[in-house]
């Protein structure tokens, strides 16, 4: 019931400014750069709003109750990958004129098979980054309604892709503006009022941390999915029908599904290979990844790939080109970094409360969701389900802005770049990538958000950063060199991925740079494109093609298109044209 | 007989919405001499001003874990009871990125204006 008065409202809205944007829809333009008309401001609050995933929202948190104070490192990550952007890509890459990051690499240097292999790692990126975010939408679902986990998955998948095949990228501008304002107040305002209502001994306990050994009261764990705990010492749980079960003690197997209520004071059951919330090394700020005793080294990886791979995230870029100028770009990346920099203030007040008012969430395999469930641990009247139902609205409109962005630049990379296609084919093979994500997510419900998304930022990271770091400021690059660059970046880090879900154990270092291959992928996948460009010899345009991008945009002389007044609203933009026709 | 609807277009835009999209090599435009001067100059002062803004943001997002590893002490040590690394983790990076965003905007946009 809370679900639903929580997500309504949401999907509701979505669909209404969506279809506000449908108006005078006619070109390929229109549809992917909303016809680049887009103000600095109303850009940056979209490419925020689209840029705050479920991973943001909800996953950082949800890292921090797990591993600890060292996830307050991806939100940082996320955020300086802007000024990255800023410095290197946004204005370069929106004077292109390319609409997408495959259309840059061919305007640049002109080979239709590296524009392929771009849209290849789009589709890989694209999957990354999806996957998790309708995997996120089931699980809050069933989380405060107690919905199958499927069935949030499927109402993402509709509600994202009728949105987008209807309006396209106008309409996911405006949706994606709204719902980062929507998300920073239903953020902000539960994370303020938690702080005020769990009271001085929670808050105490919330900056000393302790390790989570015993449960302080009767607590129900819901096992998402399949588990091996430790049992230490004989502990008798009741089940939901109430029905008494004795884990003795040993290893012990738990279906995925089950509901157990422990009593107080009983032994918290250990988990193979991880320390439960509040364990040595928790309270540290430095990310140790998979638990292998080099938390420098994790915490530069998950830097590096979070940094660079911002700077070529396909929808992210995507978004620069709706901006009508270079400057407009620019302007947009700055704005950027000051609106993630006030919504990232806040994840970790989430994290430190989790850690004390729902450890168990640990043994659940669902610590993503520990946002929502905080307010009714803290309140059970009608406040805590207030609060419940803001912050699930505002983990919905994430999961949707997000998403309509990554399956606009999916659709747009198989429709416009692998196949030619008009505007038709473009909103069928919305729906037909939608239906491929939701597919995808049915199975991954146990694969932690942030490192899924992390994944995503490190093949961006290897691929499309060299490119277009190199070919905006290097004018030796060659289209063999970039081929050769992209392949090796993105085999590199599907490797290291696949090695990771399905490979045997590694351990050591080399476990991080398995688990997080951004330190030698990226320095690989760059080294290789100079290498082989430098073995080949650019044709006699290219410096021209890239000194192109480095000149400010003359303002047009006719005068029905005048650009003057772009960088205003639209009624002001209206006016303009008016007096000077 | 039900009406058709037609869109009344321009046929140079009818023609150009029916044509596929180009698919072949095309040919970049060529600057003229004066352009591509103020262009090479440009790109230069770009170059090194995004180098520096660029290196900045890896100095202070790298070394301050490093400062973490080296004194394990912050996280013991307590500001207005909270620790101070946690506090250093949120409140020096985002006002430290806000101002390098600020203050990169701002040299990058200085040499186009003055061309």
């Amino acid at each position: 019931m809370i679900a639903a008065l929580a997500v309504a409202p949401v999907v509701l809205i979505t669909l209404l400014i969506g279809l506000r944007g449908v108006a005078a829809m006619r070109t390929t333009s229109d549809f992917l750069v909303a016809s680049r008309r887009v103000s600095p401001l109303l850009n940056s609050a979209a490419v925020s709003g689209e840029y705050l995933s479920a991973a943001s929202f909800l996953g950082v948190a949800g890292l921090v109750v797990k591993d600890g104070l060292g996830a307050l490192w991806y939100p940082v990550g996320f955020t300086a990958g802007y000024i990255a952007m800023l410095a290197l890509v946004a204005a370069p890459m929106r004077r292109s004129g390319a609409l997408t990051v495959p259309d840059f690499a061919e305007a640049r240097l002109a080979s239709p098979p590296l524009r392929r292999l771009a849209a290849v790692a789009i589709l890989v990126i694209g999957g990354l980054y999806l996957v998790p975010q309708f995997r996120t939408a089931g699980l809050v679902l069933s989380v405060v309604s107690g919905s199958q986990y499927w069935v949030g998955v499927v109402i993402a998948g509709v509600v994202v892709a009728v949105t987008l095949a209807l309006g396209g990228m106008r309409a996911a501008t405006y949706v994606q503006a709204f719902q980062f304002c929507l998300k920073l107040v239903l953020f902000i305002i539960p994370a303020i009022w938690l702080l005020l209502r769990v009271g001085p001994d929670v808050r105490q306990e919330a900056v000393n941390p302790t390790e989570f050994t015993h449960f302080g009261h009767d607590t129900a764990v819901t096992f998402r999915t399949a588990v091996t705990v430790d049992i230490t010492t004989p502990t008798t749980v009741r089940d939901t029908a109430g029905g008494e079960l004795t884990m003795p003690v040993g290893e012990f197997q738990i279906a995925a599904g089950s509901e157990y209520i422990f009593p107080e004071g009983a032994a918290v059951p250990g988990l193979k290979g991880q320390t439960p919330p509040g364990g040595a090394g928790w309270e540290r700020p430095l990310i140790d990844v998979q638990g292998e005793g080099y938390p420098l080294l994790g915490t530069w990886a998950v830097l590096l790939a979070t940094m660079l791979g911002t700077m070529g995230l396909p929808h992210v870029l995507m978004r620069f080109h709706t901006s009508p100028d270079g400057r407009a770009a620019r302007r947009t990346a700055a704005l950027t970094v000051v609106l993630l920099s006030a919504f990232y203030l806040f994840p970790g007040i989430y994290g430190v409360l989790g850690r004390v008012l729902v450890p168990q969430l640990y043994l659940t395999g669902a610590t993503d969701t520990a946002v929502v469930a905080l307010p009714s641990q803290v309140d059970d009247g009608a406040w805590g389900d207030a609060f419940t139902a803001l912050l699930t609205a505002g983990a919905f409109a994430s999961f949707l802005a997000t998403s309509l962005g990554l399956l606009l630049v999916v659709s747009g990379a198989i429709s416009h770049d692998l196949l030619a296609g008009g505007l038709r084919q473009l909103r069928v093979t919305v729906f037909l990538a939608a239906v491929a994500v939701v597919l995808l997510a049915l199975p991954a419900a146990r694969l932690d958000a942030g490192i899924l998304v992390t994944w995503g930022f490190t093949v961006a990271a290897s691929t499309f950063s060299p490119l277009l770091v190199l070919g905006i400021w290097w004018p030796r690059l060659t289209a063999a060199g970039a081929i050769a660059g992209v392949a090796v970046g993105l085999l590199a880090t599907a490797g290291a991925i696949v090695m990771t879900l399905f490979g045997s154990p590694v351990h050591g270092w080399l476990a991080i740079l398995v688990a997080q291959p951004a330190p030698w992928s990226v320095p690989l996948a760059f080294g290789t494109m100079v290498v082989v460009s430098l073995f080949g010899r650019p044709p006699p345009w290219t410096t021209t093609a890239m000194l192109r991008l480095h000149l400010r945009e003359q303002p047009e002389r006719d005068l029905g298109h005048s650009t003057f007044g772009l960088d205003r609203s639209s009624t002001v933009r209206r006016m303009v044209r008016r007096f000077v026709r | 007989m039900p009406h058709r609807r037609v869109a009344v277009t321009s046929p140079q835009t009818r023609l150009a919405h029916a044509r596929k999209r180009l698919r072949a090599r095309w040919r970049v435009p060529v600057l003229d001499p004066a352009d591509a001067e103020r262009a090479q100059r440009l790109f230069r002062v770009q170059r090194r001003r995004a180098a520096a803004a660029v290196g900045w943001l890896f100095a202070l997002v790298l070394l301050l874990p490093l400062v973490f590893a080296l004194w394990p002490r912050l996280d013991t040590l307590h500001l207005l009871g909270i620790p101070v690394s946690w506090l250093m983790v949120v409140l020096i990076p985002f006002p430290a990125m806000v101002f390098l965003a600020v203050w990169q905007l701002r040299r990058a946009e200085k040499p186009e204006d003055e061309e």
